[in-house]
């Protein structure tokens, strides 16, 4: 009875750690793919007005 | 499989997929591009673009160069992913779903695109298929049809063929000297084209040993570069690092990673064997080793690259990491496999279908979780990501005013390389013009980053300098016709574009609107290629040409006999 009970808390807990888990690293997924969607586009601001405009920037 | 690749692939290629070109940083391009010496190799400068240049400018008399970039871009991508899956564990949805997600999905990925490194990009997505074909080879002793196109179109530049031709010749059969020496072979003939370009300009081959430190593999925010290495990070240049990288989600994605590689390591070796893993395991050491030994000693690689002509191709440290990716993808997606079925035989009773599809999911799109700022164009770099644009009315003009122009290369000025005009949203471009033009042209190959000047190759720029030194425009102009120059145009708009404009040169002024002024020079002696360079060029190129036909007219042969039969 008591292995029973057990098994059904072990099962219980489980179940809402992977749901809580997945659940997060979905909205968290979400949210980013959103916000990379609608982030505000700009000119890149490394190279505007410079006398040379450069291949990159390091570090 | 294809949907799940189709639809990483858009989500990150987003705006780059509208009407319009794509241009960031090395990647240019454009309507129309000619087969010029340039591209062939016979230019005056380093072949940088061969064969990559001839092959668009080939293939855009058939396909628009517009949509050919989407095809580029979006087919390295999907082509690559898919064929990642096959580095899965067989019969596991989840694991080849993993697999896809993580080849499309990573650092190297994203600043490659960033960085306009379209050929690498190619060659990394031949990659797993390579694998498999050299499998085969070994297995039935016998060279995949395939094989030899599959080598040229991850061979389309120089770095990008260096890697193919070290995959082809660490996964050979080396007990069959002769498979060996075909795949030698097979590997030469990929490369002919610049490697018979870059010996004809041996003494121009020579690196600035400034590029080394500037272009080494670098640390993305805190994490040091050897670790973001790991998780094929670390390209140099900042403005395409996206911001994810420079944080812990950086740390959180590498330490997932190594644990799934760590989780399926022992049955991905199994599943392999010995011979395969070990050479995957090669693969993956050589990559690493060289990026991380241009992060901890640029000075040497510097004084390498300064001494041995043609070194400089590997300077770029973070590039090679695509060596890297057969083992990480193929380990991880076993270790995918294996967490589930240890989640399984932990879980009390059977797993209930809502956490295993969640288990599955999060094993899945992590990579998108940690680094989800790049979605849509990589909007979330800071220089500005991938968005098509439309070329200015005046570069068509500019283009008609070439065209009947006298003869005579172009000179474009000012004589700096990258651009970042505002039709292009301020974003950073290796000059545009000259490559839309048409026509040879002599432009700055001198680089810049941070303030470092890296010093360029092509004499000819020297001599358009010394030549505009000249103290009045008839000098200039008899001057720069010597050095085979038969049209000056510059871009007013330009950083120094002014001032460019201000350096005045005899000759007729063409009509071209906006910023761009196009002046015929008169009398310009034409560059004379050397007979032998012809010769070897055309060498190079035949070989390269006998290597991608051959499958295909032996293919038709065989097609014609079954009719026939």
């Amino acid at each position: 009875m008591s292995a029973v009970l057990s098994g059904g808390i072990a099962t219980i807990f489980a179940t809402v750690t992977t749901t809580v888990v997945g659940g997060v690293v979905a909205a968290v997924t979400v949210v980013g793919l959103v916000n990379a969607n609608t982030g505000t586009e700009g000119p890149s601001p490394a190279n505007v007005n410079q006398p040379v405009v450069q291949y990159g920037t390091n570090g | 499989m294809p949907l799940w690749s189709v639809l990483l692939a858009v989500l990150l290629l987003g705006p780059a997929l509208g009407p319009g070109y794509v241009l960031s940083y090395d990647m240019v391009w454009v309507p129309d591009l000619a087969l010029r010496a340039d591209a062939l190799g016979t230019g005056s400068g380093l072949p940088r673009a061969v064969p990559s240049d001839a092959v668009v400018a080939v293939l855009d008399e058939v396909v628009p160069g517009m949509v050919l970039q989407k095809l580029v871009l979006l087919g390295s991508l999907v082509v690559g992913g898919l064929g990642a899956a096959r580095l899965a564990p067989r019969g596991s949805l989840v694991g080849a779903l993993a697999a896809v997600t993580l080849w499309q999905w990573n650092p190297l990925v994203v600043e490659r695109l960033g960085l306009g490194h379209w050929p690498v990009l190619l060659g990394y997505a031949a990659l797993p298929w390579l694998v498999g074909a050299a499998r085969r080879w070994r297995e039935e002793g016998r060279m995949p049809g395939v094989l030899p196109v599959l080598v040229v179109v991850a061979s389309l530049s120089a770095s990008a063929g260096l890697a193919t031709a070290a995959v082809l010749l660490v996964l050979a059969n080396r007990k069959d000297p002769a498979q060996v020496a075909r795949v030698a072979a097979v590997a030469l003939l990929a490369n002919a084209p610049w490697l018979v370009a870059g010996l004809l300009h041996a003494g121009a081959a020579l690196g600035d040993p400034a590029g080394a430190a500037v272009f080494a593999l670098a640390d993305e925010g805190a994490l040091p570069g050897p670790l973001a290495a790991l998780g094929l990070g670390g390209a140099w240049n900042s403005e395409v690092l996206p911001g994810s990288r420079a944080g812990v989600a950086a740390w959180l994605s590498t330490g997932v990673l190594v644990l799934l590689v760590a989780a399926g390591w022992r049955g991905w070796w199994r599943r392999l064997g010995t011979r395969e893993a070990g050479g995957l395991l090669v693969l993956w050491w050589l990559g690493w080793g060289t990026a991380v030994l241009t992060w901890a000693a640029p000075a040497a690689v510097g004084a390498v690259t300064a001494a041995v002509p043609g070194a400089g191709v590997v300077r770029d440290g973070a590039r090679i990491l695509v060596l890297c990716a057969p083992l990480l993808v193929g380990a991880a997606s076993q270790g995918v496999v294996e967490a589930r079925a240890r989640v399984a035989r932990a879980w009390p009773g059977p797993v209930p279908a809502v956490p295993r599809l969640l288990l599955a999911g999060v094993l899945v799109v992590w990579p998108v979780t940690l680094m989800p700022d790049v979605a849509w164009g990589l909007g979330g770099t800071p220089g500005g990501g991938l968005r098509a644009v439309s070329y200015p009315p005046s570069y068509e003009q500019a283009r008609e005013a070439v065209e009947s122009a006298a003869p005579g290369d172009v000179l474009v000025l000012p004589l700096s390389s990258f651009r970042a005009p505002a039709w292009n949203g301020g974003r950073t471009v290796l000059d545009p013009l000259g490559r839309y033009l048409g026509r040879d042209h002599v432009a700055s190959d001198e680089l810049v980053v941070s303030g470092t000047v890296v010093a360029g190759e092509d004499p000819r720029v020297q001599e358009a300098r010394a030549a505009l030194a000249q103290p009045d425009p008839q000098g200039r102009a008899a001057a720069l016709a010597r050095a085979g120059i038969g049209v000056v145009v510059v871009d007013r708009s330009a950083p120094g574009g002014e001032e460019a404009g201000a350096v005045e040169v005899a000759g007729r002024r063409l009509p071209v609107a906006d910023d761009l002024v196009v002046v015929e020079v008169p009398g310009a002696v034409a560059r004379q290629v050397p007979r032998a360079w012809v010769v070897a060029t055309a060498a190079g190129w035949g070989g390269w040409l006998v290597l991608l036909l051959g499958p295909l007219l032996r293919a038709g042969q065989r097609m014609s006999h079954r009719r026939q039969q």
